[in-house]
């Protein structure tokens, strides 16, 4: 009996809540077609488990991606075939996501879409690049995804380390900008691959631009429950900025905690933040959200077609959209462009479709999505957004702020 | 009472008063260590104040901890069962307080006059139309059922309610200053309602009837049964306790938590924690243990900088196991 109890807890502790979740795999329906000819393409996102909101965002954006594409007149040089997508739940596991991904490829899929979790990624990388199908990710932040040399594998959003070392430039500049240069940042983050990448790349920049990082405090999200003492060691070390990358409970923890600490700073800087720039973290944060900013991929507010979607969204999901829809909405435009280029749902002439396309995004970028040898999108770009009113609007760089806001700096959150 | 059980039972109260020494012991010793493990950190902290915050903080979430951990512990310890929804049961008293203050905007802590007996209710109903069924079966039985109940309420949740996360405000909440540091209101009115609750739940466990016969269900569910206790509705009884007090610590949380279908997974790891540490089936116990691991996480942030604060948790967690496979405030078996 005690042993159990040991089991349990030893088992809870090394697998971090794993050992409560579990859930089933969603039969997803990849019937076969009538008259005319469907097009495959799989999905792999989080549907349920603790990223089940963004992953349901994700599946929507990629859905309402293939119903424009059929209602548009599929893809015209395969004689108008249409779109159809195959859904996999990876339940945010490595292991589940693999043979997910095998089902769909089994099932007939052309090409994969997912997973907003880099570990994931990683697996399902390897399972496409094995099979030969086109892999692009909408949402994965980490690096090392693309140092395989893999040649299926692409990606949209853009890389930690060029989101850690772009916050580093924009905070500098911001922060400059407004007559107060950034000194010292103490950076917040959770200890998992992607808070401390991101860490990395953010102190490499700062050491190039000259000003210094300190203290680093991670934690560990699956049981943080209060960030408290951590702001006060940020408020105890002087610095003149926090800096923070996390995930959406834990950084709404610490938006609290600083606004109930009171650390004397000139901003809280999100570095791809989960949260900072999220349309539901003003309301959740309340006046602990004001002023916060976030440095993260974007959709282009200015863009009609963005707009448009926004709207459509709404109405069908009665929700508010995310950027991580936008991704994956792209994701599955460019293997619609890839079909219609090649002429041809072979999956390795399809690779060598996508492998030169250039194709307008709906997430601010500077130039068209286009991939380099690697497999990365060299238009990706992060871009600066802040809680102004009950919103996070992007605030700089200046040619994409949303309704001509101007970053407000010194912005001390909680106040 | 006979002769024979008064002759039998003097060895019994000896064996009480000695158990009750020896806990006095541990408590002191386990006091001592925090405090030169408190001296230690004042030592290496360039600023005090980081450390007296820590304190604060810890004994603030310690109390939290301590507070999921009762139910399940009261669980384990009458039932022999372990219950891995105790977290999806917090989760959707979270979910019951968000709707409570969505519909009729009232103080979240009023939701407490629902979550508590909607809690309480479900609990019962959980053990005795499905659980009781498995009684007595090989424990692997018991585990499942409760890991098939966790995944229900959540996937229900998410499938009716939606992934996104949510929050309830708590009207007039403020930062309150302890020596230097700052104590969140709404913590600290959950901190205390987590000691009265332990008090409530040990003066039924210890001064009622339904409290005895829990107590002889628990240490002899034959010989309870023999005596007329109707051992079906005293499993039902209890689970339905302890799921109540998920559900009071669900409420107590929710101004301070993320709601979402599996918000109750971030207490559940450190509860199991809390349960084995304080000694299996303890109540007190798991307030203690609470309390403990709660400074241990906000001290180790101190010792071990850059590393999770979690690990110097599990130090100490593996090291009591060790020492004391029982726990801490567990009778030896």
């Amino acid at each position: 009996m005690r042993k159990i109890w040991t089991t349990v807890a030893l088992a809870s502790a090394v697998s971090l809540g794993a050992a409560a979740c579990g859930g089933t795999a969603p039969g997803g329906a990849t019937g076969g077609s009538g008259g005319g000819k469907t097009i495959k393409i799989g999905t792999l996102h989080p549907l349920s488990g603790a990223s089940a909101a963004d992953g349901k965002q994700l599946e929507n954006g990629a859905k309402l991606a293939v119903e424009a594409i059929n209602a548009a007149g599929g893809i015209k040089s395969l004689g108008g075939a249409k779109l159809e997508i195959s859904s996999g739940d990876t339940q945010g596991k490595p292991d589940v996501g693999q043979s997910e991904a095998t089902r769909l490829i089994q099932g007939g899929a052309v090409a994969l879409v997912g997973t907003y979790m880099s570990a994931v990624s990683a697996n399902v990388s390897a399972v496409a690049e094995r099979n030969k199908v086109p892999f692009v990710m909408d949402v994965t932040g980490d690096d090392g995804v693309l140092k395989h040399g893999y040649k299926y594998t692409y990606r949209i959003q853009p890389p930690n380390s060029q989101m850690g070392t772009q916050g580093a430039q924009d905070l500098y500049e911001i922060s400059k900008a407004a007559g107060h240069p950034v000194k010292k940042v103490a950076y917040l983050h959770d200890d998992t691959a992607f808070g401390t990448s991101v860490l990395a790349a953010f102190k490499a920049q700062a050491a190039k631009l000259g000003f210094q990082v300190g203290p680093e405090i991670s934690y560990s999200p699956a049981s943080v429950s209060d960030l408290t003492t951590q702001v006060t060691q940020v408020k105890a070390s002087g610095a003149d900025v926090l800096a923070v990358t996390g995930y959406y409970a834990d950084s709404v923890l610490a938006a609290k905690a600083v606004a109930s600490v009171k650390p004397k700073l000139n901003a809280v800087f999100g570095i791809a933040d989960g949260a900072f720039d999220q349309p539901q973290f003003p309301g959740d944060a309340g006046a602990a959200g004001a002023g916060l900013y976030d440095t993260n991929y974007r959709q282009d507010a200015n863009n009609p077609q963005v707009q448009q979607l926004t709207t459509l969204y709404q109405q069908r999901f009665n929700d508010k959209i995310r950027t991580e829809a936008m991704l994956s909405y792209d994701a599955v435009r460019v293997i619609a462009a890839g079909l219609e280029k090649a002429g041809s749902s072979d999956r390795t002439k399809l690779r060598d479709a996508i492998s030169g396309l250039s194709l307008d995004s709906l997430v601010i970028g500077n130039g068209p999505i286009k991939f380099d040898a690697t497999g990365q999108n060299t238009g990706s770009l992060p871009v600066v957004t802040q809680v102004q009113g009950d919103a996070a609007k992007v605030v700089y760089p200046a040619k994409y702020a949303e309704d001509k806001v101007t970053p407000s700096f010194p912005a001390t959150a909680g106040s | 009472m006979t002769m024979a059980e008064a002759t039998e039972s003097a060895p019994a109260a000896r064996a009480s008063r000695v158990w009750t020494r020896d806990v006095a012991v541990r408590a002191t010793v386990v006091v001592l260590v925090l405090a030169a493990a408190l001296v230690l950190a004042y030592l290496r902290a360039d600023k005090p104040v980081i450390v007296t915050q820590a304190v604060v903080t810890g004994i603030l979430t310690g109390g939290v901890y301590g507070l999921v951990a009762m139910g399940l512990t009261l669980i384990f310890g009458v039932l022999d069962v372990v219950n891995f929804a105790h977290g999806a049961f917090l989760a959707l008293a979270l979910f019951i307080t968000y709707g409570v203050v969505q519909t009729t905007g009232v103080h979240p802590y009023l939701a407490l006059l629902i979550a508590v007996p909607v809690m309480f209710g479900l609990g019962w109903i959980a053990q005795y139309a499905v659980l009781n069924r498995a009684m007595g079966r090989p424990l692997e039985n018991q585990l499942l059922i409760t890991l098939g109940f966790s995944l229900l309420i959540e996937n229900g949740l998410l499938l009716f309610l939606g992934g996104n996360p949510h929050s309830v405000h708590f009207p007039g909440n403020r930062g309150l200053p302890v020596l230097g540091a700052v104590a969140d209101l709404s913590r600290v009115l959950a901190f205390v309602a987590a000691l009265v609750l332990a008090g409530v739940l040990y003066l039924i466990l210890r001064r009622t009837r339904i409290g005895t016969a829990i107590r002889a269900v628990a240490a002899n569910r034959q010989g309870a049964s023999l005596i007329g206790v109707d051992v079906r509705k005293i499993y039902a009884l209890t689970f339905a306790l302890g799921t109540a007090c998920a559900g009071a610590a669900g409420t107590l949380v929710a101004p301070f938590t993320t709601i979402q279908p599996t918000a109750g997974q971030t207490f559940n790891i450190l509860a199991f924690v809390v349960v084995v540490l304080g000694g299996m089936g303890n109540v007190l116990g798991a307030l203690a243990g609470g309390l403990l691991i709660g400074l241990t996480e906000q001290l180790g942030g101190i010792y071990l900088p850059g590393q999770s604060p979690l690990l110097l948790v599990f130090i100490v967690f593996v090291l009591v196991l060790f020492l004391r496979p029982q726990g801490l405030f567990g009778r030896s078996s």
